[in-house]
């Protein structure tokens, strides 16, 4: 977090490693932690004040404001959560996420704006693993004062016309 | 069209015999007499083609049709299949265009669908060139009949379809009037999801206010649905089109206490961290908390807490159909229920908090049938069907019997 803490440090390619290296490290950690379902942990990537979101391209596009999932703060995560332990009803499933295209967009303060491509994968009891979801993911990052850094917003931008369905865990 | 030849229970609406979800012929027959005959399908909100030439593609039945704005007073809804070689003409879902031009041959219709150009149609130098017998007026998009009410625009494939209102009947134009009142709408924006169910599902869902409660644990556990509430359940006169709409209980503490709540093993501790999610201000006319109505065959009106919705239907053959969401709003809306809408939306759509409930367990119903397609569905909750709809309590299942009522008689069933 070195290279991000000290805002004087200026954009030299040694801090751009590190800083990727940083944020790597933070995808790497949120992403097995849904993988492996330990959903009740995903809200502790956000600040409190925070914005999620999975919105369909064609909305987003069009300045509409419909998402899939929305959470307008952490509390709302966490309330999604608790909806998908103890009152949705839906068959049991396996869900996978892989990302590629990771990139720093911007920088300001301390905060990260990142891109990445984003391909979710599902399997069903007896079924072949099929596309969930295929789209954009438009981050921003923030150092807290503990030195951890935490999702301030995470916007999906969904290609996917057609939902296999229902998506019931977060991406 | 023959009839087919199945035999519907001697009980009468009170099985579902399973082959009705998944019998190739009764589908085919389905889409001829339901879809493409004398029935109303939803195309779409007036507020998605605001200028003329401002056009939207869509699906009713399984033909993909043209909705578009052709005058400042007219929209009309057109095959999307040019009368050349077929081809699907718009393969945008939206946009606006002048004419209407096949990229195969750029034959080009005017934006109410006559033919206005086809290129070479006198040859070239002399040669070649149309049949002296082809006439351009014979050659038009095929367009159906239009009906627009308070905002929304229906479509159908029969000229024998009554006016809107009289086919909706008046028994339930107080459900329609109360989210389409005239008030200018804004599109929020869409979801779309392929359910692996056969399409009728989702509308006896949303016809059976006995699983409300059962089914979707979220709402009785945040104080959103209370077995003990009045409950107005409407139908036609016909028993195709229903409409379910709560009504706030005039005497609380009849059933409190009730044992409904020691039958569901919910966490009663459940609190919203964030309550907003739920927070809802009252807004239309009535006393109704929420409002759900359905227009047979193919759309779903849905009002809950201030989430607006259409539900429209698109069938894909005996065992999947589409679902599409669109939400809306009104014009003059101010930011802060602008706001409440969107959030709302989280109960509702392909990873609603609510209705994933639905998506997932039509599935669950839809797969065991094909394997037990004379085994039948038993639906015995309640009294009477269409004639008996007004009981005033969800421990019933009249509204689903109505709509076989209906079904049988146009299937010929």
């Amino acid at each position: 977090m070195t290279a991000l803490a000290s805002p004087e440090v200026g954009p030299s390619r040694e801090d751009v490693r590190a800083i990727y290296e940083d944020v790597r490290a933070f995808y790497h950690a949120y992403f097995e932690a849904l993988d492996d379902d330990r959903i009740e942990e995903w809200p502790d990537f956000f600040v409190d004040d925070c914005v999620y979101r999975i919105i369909p391209r064609e909305n987003y596009q069009a300045g509409q404001k419909t998402c899939i999932m929305q959470g307008d703060s952490k509390g709302m995560l966490t309330d999604r959560v608790r909806a998908i332990r103890s009152t949705q009803v839906y068959a049991p499933r396996y869900c996978r996420r892989f990302y590629s295209g990771l990139r720093l967009v911007g920088r300001t303060g301390r905060q990260l704006q990142i891109r990445q491509n984003l391909l979710v994968v599902h399997t069903l009891v007896s079924q072949p693993s099929k596309i969930l979801g295929c789209g954009a993911a438009h981050d921003r990052l923030t150092l807290t004062d503990c030195g951890h850094l935490k999702l301030v917003e995470r916007t999906i931008v969904l290609d996917t016309e057609m939902i296999d369905n229902t998506i019931i865990y977060p991406f | 069209m023959n009839a087919v030849a199945r035999h519907w229970p001697d009980a009468g609406e009170t099985r579902i015999p399973y082959w009705v979800y998944t019998d190739k012929d009764i589908y085919q027959s389905e889409l001829d007499r339901i879809w493409y005959g004398a029935h109303w399908l939803y195309a779409g909100l007036e507020a998605e083609v605001p200028a003329v030439g401002s056009y939207r593609t869509t699906t009713l039945g399984e033909r993909s049709v043209i909705v578009v704005r052709s005058a400042p007073d007219e929209i009309s809804v057109l095959e999307n299949r040019c009368r050349h070689r077929g081809v699907t003409i718009c393969q945008a879902r939206s946009g606006k265009l002048p004419v209407i031009t096949c990229p195969y041959h750029q034959w080009t219709y005017t934006l109410d669908g006559s033919l206005r150009g086809v290129p070479f149609r006198r040859g070239i130098n002399g040669k070649g060139g149309m049949s002296p017998e082809f006439s351009p007026k014979d050659f038009g998009l095929v367009r159906l009949k239009v009906e627009v009410v308070n905002g929304v625009i229906w479509a159908s494939f029969s000229d024998k379809t009554r006016p809107f209102r009289e086919y909706f009947s008046e028994r339930l134009w107080h459900s329609y009037e109360r989210m389409f009142s005239g008030r200018k709408l804004r599109i929020d924006g869409y979801t779309r999801q392929t359910i692996p169910a056969n399409w009728k599902l989702i509308v006896e869902n949303f016809r059976d206010p006995y699983h409300a409660g059962l089914l979707h644990v979220f709402l009785p556990t945040f104080g959103l649905f209370r077995p003990d509430q009045g409950l107005e359940l409407r139908m036609d006169e016909t028993g195709r089109h229903g409409s379910i709409m709560p009504v706030p209980g005039h005497d609380p503490k009849a059933h409190s206490g009730n044992d409904f709540l020691s039958e569901t093993a919910h966490d009663k501790s459940f609190k919203l961290a964030d309550r907003r999610l739920v927070e809802a201000v009252h807004e239309l006319k009535g006393e109704e908390t929420v409002s759900t109505s359905t227009v047979f065959p193919s759309v779903i009106f849905l009002q809950q807490l201030n989430s607006l919705q259409v539900r429209q239907i698109i069938p894909k053959g005996t065992e999947e159909f589409e679902l599409i969401f669109t939400f809306f709003g009104f014009e003059d809306d101010d930011e802060e229920m602008r706001q409440r809408r969107i959030r709302h939306g989280n109960l509702f759509g392909p990873a609603g908090l609510v209705t994933v409930d639905d998506f997932e367990v039509l599935p669950m119903a839809q797969s065991t049938y094909r394997a037990a397609e004379t085994e039948e569905s038993v639906l015995m909750m309640g009294q009477g069907g269409r004639v008996n709809s007004d009981e005033g309590s969800l421990a019933t299942e009249s509204p689903i019997r109505g709509f076989y009522q209906y079904y049988r008689e146009v299937m010929g069933l």
